[in-house]
């Protein structure tokens, strides 16, 4: 009798200590995938850094050719001030959206100054400028994946139940707004 | 792709308790001997297995932590920079970031065959090293493609895993080595006064020694098989870094006839992307103890990859 009574006690707590312990797994789970979203967002940000840090240099050798298309190259300091300068997400997205579309104009300028685009430094800062726009895609996509990992978590079953009593909320994913983005590209020469 | 990462790493999970299980027959099959002979069959057998798993772990432990050191000059690698090497140096640099990992040292060598290898215990010692034929041979979507295979071997802790692997194949040939002496040379021991039992213990005794004796084989067939299947792992890993598939596919194809590396040698070989040792095995058996994989499989696999066929 007495045996059955231990033996019954000892289910019991080793049942409790294996539900708390799962227990404090998966909220913790749930921290640390939230973590890595909110550090991957931060990285897009570092990388959007360097393109900021590269385009002074990028205009002062530009101007160092081709000073008449001051139009060009106004904008491109334009929007670059406003990725900087602005408040929210939707704003530095847009900025960010602009930044590019400045670029692309400034590339096709270098295209009639065959003196620029045979400048070694200039070929330089574009390649480097290829390259963090390439980083600032992967690390979208990074961002993206691991917004779907923490999403995934708290919305499947158990983490629900966790989400819902500690309040964790789903993360938005990168998105793109303007319709004409995802449209095809029209190439005009 | 998700669907057979999953899978993958299930199937990781189940070798790994499969090799356990093996172990723990080893040990049960030594108990019933020692207890045959000597006596004291459970005390003996702990003890060897103890004994193994130190001398395993002991042998092991150094290759692991210096493992990038040691592989690299066995090889004869050079560093590649972001000023002379800037084509892979910011595709490497981009790849890392969509895989969440830190950017791995990276090295070419003056090899013409087309293969690289992934080394490093942990993502924050990554290495990765290229051949000469390789960086010149592929062009960049086909590049891309064997750099994220590589970079998912370093964020999948495949080094670690086969580490961990050599540790308990290497534990296995200890112990079977250790009974095969007792076997052989083990005095006349006083029988166990739960001696008895006649035919049946002598049959079992008999399986046990063939098994024990056999065991290494046994092991490194496992072992064969963790390797493959986490070539396939690095394979889809890889394609969900950069979401193209079909990029690996071509350079496997590309490489595929062309692998053959001539500073590698049996032990380095299973950490290239493809055999640098020379054609794929077509014999059954001998298609057991490849460390990769058959390059047409893996081609096809990401091709159905990349049109979005059977897997997810």
């Amino acid at each position: 009798m007495v045996i059955g009574l231990v033996t019954l006690i000892i289910v019991i707590v080793i049942g409790i200590v294996l539900v708390i312990g799962s227990g404090i797994g998966i909220y913790n789970s749930i921290v640390t995938l939230r973590n890595r979203v909110d550090n991957s967002w931060h990285q897009i940000d570092v990388q959007l850094r360097k393109r900021y840090d590269l385009i002074p240099n990028l205009v002062e050798t530009v101007k160092g050719y081709a000073a008449h298309e001051k139009e060009t190259l106004e904008k491109v300091i334009a929007a670059r001030r406003q990725g900087i300068e602005a408040g929210n997400i939707k704003d530095q997205a847009k900025a960010e959206n602009m930044l590019t579309d400045t670029l692309k104009s400034l590339f096709a300028v270098s295209e009639r100054y065959p003196d620029l685009k045979a400048d070694a430094h200039f070929s330089r800062l574009m390649e480097q400028l290829n390259g963090i726009e390439s980083n600032i895609a992967y690390a979208r996509q990074f961002y993206n994946d691991t917004v779907m990992k923490f999403n995934t978590r708290i919305q499947t079953f158990p983490g629900n139940i966790f989400a819902r009593i500690f309040s964790f909320t789903g993360k938005d994913y990168f998105e793109i707004d303007e319709e004409e983005a995802r449209g095809p590209v029209k190439v005009e020469f | 792709m998700y669907e057979d990462i999953a899978k993958n790493r299930a199937k990781t999970v189940l070798l790994i308790l499969g090799f356990i299980f093996f172990i723990s027959l080893i040990g049960y099959f030594i108990g019933m001997y020692f207890d045959y002979r000597y006596g004291y069959g459970t005390a003996f057998s702990i003890v060897l297995l103890v004994l193994a798993l130190v001398i395993a772990l002991f042998v092991s432990a150094g290759s692991y932590y210096f493992s990038d050191r040691i592989v690299l000059s066995l090889t004869g690698a050079r560093p590649l920079s972001r000023e002379k090497d800037t084509r892979v140096y910011y595709m490497v640099e981009g790849l890392a970031i969509a895989a969440g990992v830190p950017m791995p040292a990276i090295y070419e060598i003056p090899d013409t065959g087309l293969n690289a290898f992934a080394t490093g215990r942990n993502p924050q010692n990554g290495v990765i090293v290229f051949t000469r034929g390789l960086l010149e041979g592929l062009d960049d979507e086909e590049l891309k493609g064997v750099i994220s295979h590589e970079l998912a071997h370093i964020k999948n802790y495949d080094i670690l895993l086969g580490t961990v692997i050599v540790v308990l194949v290497g534990m296995i040939s200890i112990l079977a080595n250790i009974m095969a002496r007792f076997m052989l040379f083990g005095g006349r021991g006083r029988r166990s006064s739960k001696s008895g039992g006649g035919a049946i213990t002598i049959i079992l005794l008999v399986i046990g020694i063939i098994f024990i004796l056999l065991s290494p084989l046994v092991a490194t067939i496992i072992r064969m098989a963790v390797s493959r299947s986490r070539e396939y792992l690095a394979d889809s890993s890889g394609s969900l870094i950069t979401r193209y598939p079909a990029g690996l596919a071509n350079a496997l194809k590309k490489i595929k006839d062309n692998s053959q590396v001539r500073k590698a040698n049996s032990a380095t070989a299973h950490l290239f992307i493809n055999n640098p040792l020379g054609r794929d095995s077509k014999v059954i058996f001998k298609k057991l103890f490849d460390s990769h994989p058959p390059i047409d499989e893996r081609i096809e696999r990401l091709e159905k990859m990349s049109l979005g066929i059977g897997t997810s």
